[in-house]
């Protein structure tokens, strides 16, 4: 169909096709007849017989295509975007964010909070980090602008529960101290490209 | 600006093609800025005095070779100005390459990041990479109270230092030299600096900082609400900066307080004194319907000046329909001064403003410890002493050491004797060709002997004082709030008036407390009767008070929109920074029968017969013009009357031996108010006294005494300042809650001071 033809939008002058159908059935006897005629001709099989088929592969052949969720799970792609996870340091198992601000200024729904302070190390201090689950919109903003590479998305999109808070502060979040070791970088929104290496200049050391 | 018609004055001068008309002395920054031609800068700070450190103001003149520093040359007729090729981005980008070396990047954390300067500056000339290096030094933080500094994150644009010595006179700030090794000191750290917080506020990067506010929000999340400040009769321009408390709370707060300060200063109980709310969460119904009755009974109603005008005519509208007497213990004794102050000049407000006391060459202060009673007027004093150059004459029973560096002559006079020293001072100042010749022949009059003898001014003094107007222009004299209570205040305040009126001097009477000019226009005060009194922040039967401790909950006025009257004779708005779920005196008003909705909707009848304007609140502006005008509210428009009273040769002055007191809340204290804000509560009130004065008292040094003043009595520890000297102790009343309000004796009083438990040993 070429475009001038799709756009033509004068229904009035295409040319329908009718479908031959024969005559309907008008009186009780008549429909009874077609009734019985379908029936013994066996019509259904023929459509039952792509169900068959595949009930067969699945019960013999080993060729199941549902998984029992929840009790197994499909794997999800690497940059999905589901709840978030706030990376840590490796070297030290501090957490990686500075508390910046930078992802609360940037929320579109506006559902990160960061209370921070003045820490006995002279430090900033993250004391509090929320992120407010039932207006997040999953956007990837914050993981985009982190300068740190601390706050990511990550995998668990079942976000049900009996409190919308839960899951949502910066404990829930945070990688794990004993699972430190089998902490991956995300390589979604605000991932450092492959070849950053190669990018970074140093600063001239004349001394 | 209005265009001056007198040729001579102005300038033409073409910058980037476009032709601009200047009043001459310009420089060709402020030409450039005034009309909103961009020139960056780093040191430069518009009411500074240009150093032209930074050199990224410079700029190109057709037919002058090389740069020109746009900050220090003055704008000439005819010039060509070019502010940006190719040659000056190329000069400008290297120059904030330079401020980048080692400059750590940690803008992530830094608190001035979003509004820091050097951040600006980089981004804006595209610095994406360095190319210089140095040796980091070791550069440990540094912590002095209220402020800390970080001399890494520093860019040595000495704003800082040269706003403590030209504006502020404090001399705290100073350079430790050594090129790149060079940082800020703070040499008073250790005894005190005045900690007003104007170094922070300059600092264009995040070296200076609130040790408070530290890495507790960022710049952006901040809401700022254009206020005035409430505590002082200067109240100056400020910003409340409001955030919710903390995740688990929504509820606003107040985390710090920022000001245009390109153009105007704080002192410290602005800058750190601001969360002195009243956070009654619920509207009391029954303490409601009790003030209403309160109101319908009362004889006096009694209120302090840490009012707006609103309120205050608020109050008189009340009065007015309930027959109850209005009693301002702070403000009667300014409105009786004033108008005695009146009658004698011709002239309802005085003639001085603090923009004049700057410019001044001589400056006059009498009966007031200015570092304490007006900061504002003291940083005037003292950015004219390192201007202009000023002679300062400083008449007090009390020397002040802090003051020592920018006071040239300090007399000192005994206390109680202010009259004599007015009279004094009248003899001395007064051009005997303006006078009239029945003012001459009181002045001849006058018994200078006895005078000088009882006031214990000697006539080298006067002398001295005399001397300091030869060959100078631009005087000023400034009255303070020991003189208003005064049992001689009505002469005292006709002796003013004629050294105004018959010789150059300006005068300033600094109002003594927050709102009191604005109260003592707007309302008309009485003595107190007897019978029952509300007070409203003040004590009394019934009470309505904004410090959570009275009968009824009143907003503070960082909760009030309004207007106060400065002590620069302006009409300034404030805003509300933080909600306010109780009554308010509005809501009491209402009950009573007085139709309004909002307090504001009285600005515009505000008294025009006292120099108010029928302006509406909301068309009030509050800020700087470009060019540093002061465009907040309108100033009150002054009167002229037929009326030249002469004053009376002083009676015999009465003399304070023995120990005395000193009513007078040190520094950042002003009133209960300031007491209660979270940084500024920490300080203690102590009855602070000379070696001199403990000896007189028997007293040691952390002693707890006891003592009785203006029917209050107080308990303290008395503490020796070995930078006083004489027998007067200072006495702060900030502690006392609402029942300081309503001091309002003569500031110096005879104590009997007792030591506390003495009586069982």
């Amino acid at each position: 169909m070429s475009l001038e033809e799709f756009k033509d939008r004068n229904i009035g002058t295409q040319n329908y096709r009718m479908l031959d159908l024969g005559e309907s059935p008008k009186s009780g006897m008549e429909k009874f007849k077609q009734v019985v005629e379908r029936s013994v001709k066996l019509e259904l099989f023929t459509g039952l017989k792509v169900t068959f088929r595949e009930m067969y592969k699945a019960l013999f052949k080993k060729n199941m295509h549902t998984v029992k969720y929840p009790f197994e799970k499909m794997p999800i792609a690497p940059r999905y975007r589901a709840i978030h996870q706030m990376k840590r340091l490796l070297e030290s198992g501090h957490y990686r964010c500075i508390g910046c601000g930078l992802c609360e200024k940037i929320c579109i729904a506006n559902c990160i909070r960061i209370d921070t302070r003045y820490d006995e190390n002279q430090r900033k201090e993250v004391s509090e980090y929320t992120i407010n689950f039932g207006r997040c919109i999953f956007c990837g903003y914050c993981a985009e602008v982190c300068p740190e590479l601390a706050i990511v998305h990550g995998g668990r999109y079942e976000t049900s529960s009996e409190q919308r808070a839960s899951f949502s502060t910066l404990e829930d979040m945070l990688t794990p101290l004993e699972q430190l070791a089998e902490q991956s970088e995300f390589p979604g929104f605000g991932a450092i490209s492959p070849n950053a290496d190669e990018n970074v200049k140093k600063t001239p050391l004349a001394y | 600006m209005s265009s001056v018609d007198m040729n001579e004055n102005i300038v033409k001068v073409t910058i980037d093609g476009v032709e601009l008309q200047v009043t001459k002395g310009k420089t060709i920054l402020q030409a450039a800025r005034e009309n909103g031609i961009y020139i960056p800068t780093m040191c430069y700070l518009s009411k500074l005095e240009p150093i032209s450190s930074c050199r990224m103001c410079m700029v190109e003149v057709e037919g002058v070779d090389g740069v020109i520093l746009s900050c220090q040359e003055k704008a000439v007729d005819g010039a060509v100005i070019k502010t940006n090729t190719p040659t000056i981005e190329r000069e400008r980008q290297k120059i904030v390459k330079l401020y980048d070396v080692n400059h750590p990047l940690e803008c992530g954390v830094c608190d001035k990041s979003g509004e820091c300067e050097l951040q600006n500056r980089t981004l804006e000339y595209g610095i994406d990479r360095q190319e210089f290096a140095a040796r980091e030094q070791h550069r440990p933080m540094r912590n002095w109270g209220f402020i800390s500094y970080d001399p890494s994150l520093c860019i040595m644009c000495e704003r800082c230092v040269r706003v403590c010595n030209e504006i502020v006179g404090d001399e705290a700030l100073q350079i430790s030299t050594g090129g790149y090794k060079s940082t800020i000191v703070n040499v008073k750290s250790d005894d005190d600096c005045a900690e007003c917080g104007e170094c922070m506020a300059v600092c264009p990067v995040g070296a200076l900082v609130s040790t408070d506010f530290k890495y507790s929000a960022n710049a952006w999340e901040l809401r700022a609400i254009p206020a005035s400040c409430a505590h002082c009769s200067a109240h100056c321009q400020l910003n409340y900066e409001v955030k919710h408390e903390s995740i688990d709370n929504p509820v606003e707060k107040i985390y710090r307080v920022t000001n245009d300060f390109e153009f105007s200063s704080l002192c410290g109980a602005g800058r750190f004194g601001y969360d002195f709310e009243n956070r009654a969460s619920r509207r009391d119904e029954a303490a409601f319907s009790r003030a209403v009755e309160a109101f319908e009974r009362a004889e006096n109603i009694r209120f302090s000046s840490m009012i707006s005008n609103e309120e205050a005519l608020l109050l008189c509208k009340i009065a007015e329909k309930t027959g109850a007497n209005l009693v301002c213990d702070e403000a009667k004794a300014y409105q009786d001064f004033m108008r005695a102050y009146s009658r004698a000049s011709g002239r309802r407000l005085y003639s001085g403003d603090l923009k004049r006391v700057a410019k001044s060459q001589s400056i006059v202060v009498l009966g007031t410890r200015i570092y304490d009673d007006a900061p504002m007027v003291k940083y005037a004093i003292s950015t004219a002493v390192k201007r202009e150059k000023a002679q300062v004459a400083y008449l007090h029973p009390l020397e002040d050491g802090r003051i020592r560096n920018i006071v040239t002559s300090f007399v000192k006079y005994e206390v109680g004797s202010e009259e004599g020293v007015a009279a004094l001072l009248a003899a001395t100042l007064i051009d005997r060709r303006r006078a009239p010749e029945k003012l001459l022949k009181l002045i001849d009059d006058l018994d200078i002997g006895y005078l000088s003898a009882e006031s214990n001014v000697s006539e080298e003094e006067l002398e001295e004082i005399k001397s300091m107007l030869w060959k100078r222009r631009r005087f000023t004299l400034i009255a303070g709030a020991d003189l208003y209570a005064h049992p001689g205040a009505e002469n005292i305040a006709k002796y003013l008036a004629v050294i105004e009126r018959y010789s150059d001097f300006d005068l300033i009477i600094v109002p003594p407390a927050s709102n009191t000019l604005g109260v003592s226009l707007i309302c008309e005060l009485c003595e107190m009767k007897e019978g029952y009194t509300v007070g409203y922040n003040a004590p009394g039967d019934f009470v309505l008070s904004a410090l959570g401790d009275g009968d009824l909950d009143m907003p503070a006025l960082n909760q009030q929109e309004g207007t106060f009257t400065t002590l620069e004779k302006r009409v300034v708005p404030t805003n509300a920074a933080l909600g306010y779920e109780g009554y308010e005196l509005a809501d009491i008003a209402a009950a009573l029968g007085i139709e309004m909705e909002n307090v504001v909707d009285l600005t515009p009848y505000l008294p025009e017969e006292r120099g108010f304007r029928r302006v509406e609140f909301d068309s009030l502006e509050n800020g700087f013009g470009i060019d540093g005008s002061d465009r907040r509210g309108y100033e009150l428009e002054d009167a002229l009357f037929d009326s030249q009273e002469l004053p009376l040769e002083p009676d015999e002055l009465e003399s304070f031996d023995g120990t005395i007191i000193y009513r007078c809340d040190e520094k950042r204290q002003f009133n209960p108010f300031t007491a209660k804000c979270s940084q500024l509560s920490a300080e203690e009130a102590v009855l602070k006294g000379s070696a001199q004065f403990a000896a007189a008292a028997k007293l040691e040094d952390g002693e707890r005494v006891s003592f009785e003043v203006d029917g209050i009595h107080y308990e303290r520890v008395f503490s020796i300042d070995t930078s006083m000297k004489g027998t007067v102790a200072l006495n702060p009343t900030f502690d006392i809650g609402l029942s300081s309000f309503a001091v309002s004796s003569y500031r110096f009083s005879k104590a009997q001071i007792k030591k506390v438990g003495s009586d069982d040993e």
